[in-house]
């Protein structure tokens, strides 16, 4: 088994004076020294970053993380995977461990986008999708529209999922969006792809975090370890036909965790999951089993993904709330 | 003044030669399956697929307008759509006419067009596939 021993993070949110580097680097010391251990003790590193490639030309950013922080002679993965970046890097350090290659793993996850004109995130600019207009929210907007036809999910009921993230974030010092929103203010907002107002979309950030992984020999003299029961990282492909209700990677990615876990959904008291649209964190209720396939609007209007409900969900506030450098460890 | 053929295509190998335009796409005759764009290799059992004629009309499944900045020199606002190919079995994604934007509904028969439509790669003027309310809906 493997756990986390340590964490770092800085507030995401707009940091134009600073590089992806230096937010790496303040995530990583804080994590190093959450978990109390020297740079030395660091095993090996997979740092994530999406997008330093495609908007600064930037390359092995990983190692220059760790040259600036005077960690040597270990390996260094960079990990572009695109939202999930930080997600495969935590995994890829895991299995590491595992394998008996280290003891202890470092995971960043830093990115910037806080850039003129960045405009919106698509697939890669020479896919047809993109070409003939498919961009991020579209994607999402997409899949709601025909949720919202096939069961009656509403956009008041998608709109809850902003206002808890809201009233989770009130309570997080790191969230870019702390003040309380209602229903109608999420809902008068203005629409970006329909049915998502702006404030059903999350908002693009600067920022920074890390995890320090270490097996669980190492990790035994830790009380506030926490253990890694499953890590899953898993794809799809097009199928036809594209069943844009039932996402069919999320069920699976979902199944093959609790089957690792040797849990099911009835044992989940806390999820933190990637909300980049309202209607994607239902989604997600769904795959995971939290409800019923159809009723994951339902499951958030009723209160149970709130703090105090049946699963909270992304208490932190999500990325609706905290915003969305990709790829920093989730 | 550009002639239309001068007017380079955004991607190559989607539309059907000929004076009617259609999509094009691949089908393999081993497993029944039909690809757009074309696939070099079929995805269910890798074999080669036969280029061919995936029709011009079809029936919106999902469909959004996208409402902030439009990328690609499109017009702001624009829709876009799955939609099921009546010709044959399919799920497309695809640009809808931009002059619609915002009037699509799930359910409504659409037809194929093809047009000058914002930008490039290179940033140059192209023609783009898009859907737009079938002219007799009634069809």
């Amino acid at each position: 088994m493997v756990a986390i021993i340590g964490t770092g993070i800085i507030p995401f949110g707009h940091h134009l004076e600073r590089s992806i580097v230096a937010m790496a680097s303040e995530a990583t010391l804080a994590a190093l020294k959450d978990a109390n251990i020297s740079r030395e003790t660091i095993g090996a590193c997979y740092f994530a970053n999406a997008l330093g490639g495609m908007l600064f030309g930037d390359t092995t950013i990983g190692q220059n993380l760790t040259a600036g922080l005077g960690i040597k002679n270990i390996p260094v993965v960079n990990v572009e995977n695109a939202c999930t970046s930080g997600s495969s890097a935590y995994y890829l350090a895991r299995l590491a461990i595992l394998a008996g290659e280290c003891e202890v793993a470092l995971v960043v996850g830093s990115e910037k986008m806080c850039v003129p004109d960045f405009g919106l995130l698509n697939s890669g600019t020479t896919e047809l999708d993109t070409l003939l207009g498919m961009v991020v929210p579209a994607s999402f907007a997409l899949r709601a529209q025909r949720h919202m036809h096939d069961y009656g999910t509403t956009e008041e009921q998608m709109a809850a999922v902003t206002v808890k993230s809201r009233a989770h974030a009130a309570l997080n010092p790191n969230a870019q969006f702390r003040k309380k929103e209602s229903l109608e203010d999420v809902l008068n907002g203005p629409m970006i792809a329909d049915p998502f107002t702006r404030s059903q979309c999350c908002p693009i950030a600067d920022g920074a975090a890390a995890l320090i992984l270490a097996s669980d020999e190492f990790a035994a003299k830790y009380y506030r370890a926490i253990t890694i029961e499953a890590s899953v990282l898993t794809s799809g492909i097009y199928d036809n036909q594209a069943d844009l209700t039932h996402w069919e990677t999320d069920y699976h990615a979902a199944d093959l965790a609790y089957e690792k876990a040797g849990i099911s959904a009835k044992d989940i008291d806390l999820v933190e999951c990637h909300d980049a649209f309202t209607f994607s964190e239902i989604l997600h209720y769904e795959a995971l089993g939290l409800c019923e396939e159809g009723q994951g609007g339902k499951f958030v209007a009723d209160g149970h993904a709130s703090l105090g409900g049946r699963t909270p969900v992304n208490v932190s506030g999500g990325l609706l709330s905290e915003g969305t450098p990709s790829p920093p460890p989730e | 003044m550009t002639e239309q053929h001068d007017i380079p295509l955004v991607y190559d190998n989607i539309l059907t030669p000929g004076p009617e335009v259609h999509l094009q796409g691949g089908y393999c005759p081993s497993c029944d399956l039909y690809h757009f764009p074309q696939q070099d290799r079929c995805t269910e059992c890798l074999g080669t697929v036969n280029t061919t004629d995936l029709g011009n009309k079809a029936v919106i499944h999902s469909v959004t307008t996208i409402r902030t900045r439009a990328p690609l020199g499109l017009p702001s606002p624009y829709s876009v759509a799955y939609l099921d190919l009546k010709h044959v079995p399919l799920r497309v994604f695809s640009l809808m006419d931009p002059a619609e934007a915002g009037q699509y509904s799930i359910g409504q028969e659409v037809e194929l067009q093809v047009a000058p439509l914002g930008l490039n790669n290179n940033k140059e003027i192209c023609l783009r596939p898009y859907f737009r309310t079938c002219a007799n809906s009634a069809e």
